[in-house]
């Protein structure tokens, strides 16, 4: 009785807050945002910045679900200087925004506003689900700028045994029909899709949610993960053909057979060190689709971490936070760039310190190499900053 | 047991026992050809009616929806351009 009382008391809450570390937007391009999470007052601590790259289909803020359960805020309180890309709401002009604009134009420059920022060469790229895949294929056309590159369950080989794939593949679909009728494809259709691929899901949810109603903790995290899950948007149709042909359909990228801006991908150009994870219960992206980026990639620096839990629950839940997020932070810190190299002016080198330190195993965080110092938190000159707190 | 326990063994199986039968169906050719045929088709019925109205409006001199659609993502690539240009002088300038 306890539990439904509770429920009840729940309704008539408000919704819950979402996105709440501070951070300023310190670059603005057609719908997409860069935002900047406003450093800890005791300064960074590692040299080289952190640019997320979430998926195009969900909202940006699901790393940084809510305060106790955000990733981003516990980066910043690590000591990061963390930057995320917010792909923004597509709009109907949108629906000619190609694959090659967003990945190469758009990826290219937060890649080169954050490192402006962060005065270093190179960034640490973390790219979720298809930002993941997002981040590789620019990674092989584009690795300057990228010091390490994480794919966190990221599909890159897109034939498999899962629900997507066999839809997308199935004789009758016609993507040009799609976005011809559609323009943008609507995140109505792409939800839709996603319920199905379990559709007694929200039976499930509805079970758990009652055994747990009184537990308010739990209870928060689960409204704002529904919160996040239901703020879609939609996917713009150009891009949504490039991906759906090129990616599903041929499977262009593991074949070597994708190009971006008229450039071959191949992900034997990747040498910076990758670090891939992949969870267990996956139904999105299966683990051996986002693994095999370890294959292909020529980097001698290659480790791979395969957890227990789901596509999003095992990124934001509290288990997320003793499990996942501190190997991040360990990986990222071991491969921290030179801050003095940084300061002379020239690039930093990411690698060097991970020699220095003993990682790479799953499920046994390494040491990091060091730690840096504090540094100064001024934007460049140039740089244009808003507030978005 | 109590029943809510007892409840949520069984809902667990039968939970799963119906993910799996579903996912087989909602994986048959016999679904998904014809539901993605019939997507495909209302799609290219839209796409028809649109490009009738559109061809109404343009015979009497106006600019259609895709029209002004094509204008401003032209606009936002001119926008892309000269934030290109503008990262490009900021680099000379420091050099």
């Amino acid at each position: 009785m306890n539990r439904l009382f509770n429920l009840m008391r729940r309704a008539s809450a408000p919704a819950p807050q979402v996105g709440q570390t501070p951070a300023d937007v310190v670059h603005r391009e057609n719908k997409w945002r860069l935002l900047r999470y406003r450093p800890r007052a005791e300064g960074i601590a590692h040299a080289t910045p952190v640019l997320m790259v979430p998926s195009l289909i969900n909202r940006h803020y699901v790393l940084d679900l809510m305060p106790g359960k955000s990733f981003a805020e516990w980066m910043v309180e690590q000591g990061f200087d963390t930057y995320i890309i917010d792909w923004g709401t597509p709009t109907d002009e949108d629906r000619y925004l190609s694959f090659d604009e967003i990945c190469d134009r758009y990826l290219a420059r937060a890649l080169r506003v954050s490192t402006r920022f962060a005065k270093t060469e190179q960034a640490h790229v973390l790219g979720y689900c298809l930002g993941g895949t997002l981040a590789a294929i620019h990674a092989a056309v584009r690795p300057e700028r990228i010091a390490t590159l994480t794919a966190l369950a990221a599909p890159i080989r897109f034939e498999d045994d899962g629900l997507l794939s066999a839809w997308t593949r199935a004789r009758g679909f016609d993507v040009e029909a799609v976005v011809g009728g559609f323009g943008n494809v609507p995140w109505q259709l792409m939800q839709g899709a996603f319920h199905l691929l379990r559709p007694t899901m929200t039976l499930s949810k509805a079970v758990s949610v009652i055994d747990r109603a009184w537990d308010d903790a739990f209870l928060d995290g689960f409204f704002a993960i529904e919160t996040w899950g239901n703020d879609n948007v939609s996917f713009p149709g150009e891009c949504y053909k490039k991906y759906i042909v090129e990616l599903w359909q041929e499977d262009a990228l593991i074949k070597d057979a994708l190009t971006l801006s008229g450039k071959p991908v191949r992900l034997k150009n990747i040498d910076c060190p990758v670090f891939a994870i992949t969870f267990e219960h996956d139904n999105i992206v299966p683990h051996e689709s986002a693994r095999v980026l370890l294959d292909r990639v020529r980097s001698r620096d290659k480790t791979h971490l395969h957890l227990a839990g789901g596509h999003v629950g095992a990124v934001v839940s509290k288990k997320a936070k003793t499990t996942l997020w501190p190997q991040l932070a360990e990986y990222w810190a071991a491969r921290d760039g030179d801050r003095s190299a940084k300061k002379s002016g020239k690039a930093a080198k990411p690698g060097k310190a991970a020699k220095a330190a003993k990682l790479a195993e799953p499920g046994k965080p390494a040491k990091a190499a060091r730690t840096g110092k504090k540094r100064g938190l001024a934007p460049p000159k140039h740089a244009k900053v808003r507030s978005d707190s | 047991m109590n029943p809510w326990e007892l409840y949520k063994k069984y809902f667990n199986v039968w939970e799963s026992a119906t993910a799996q039968y579903m996912e087989h169906w909602l994986k048959s050719p016999l679904i998904l050809e014809p539901a993605g045929a019939m997507l495909s088709a209302s799609m290219k019925f839209k796409a028809e009616a649109d490009k009738k109205a559109a061809s109404f409006w343009g015979n009497i001199g106006l600019p259609t929806k895709q029209d002004q659609e094509r204008a401003l993502h032209k606009l936002n690539q001119l926008e892309s351009k000269l934030l290109d240009l503008e990262e490009k002088l900021a680099e000379y300038e420091a050099k």
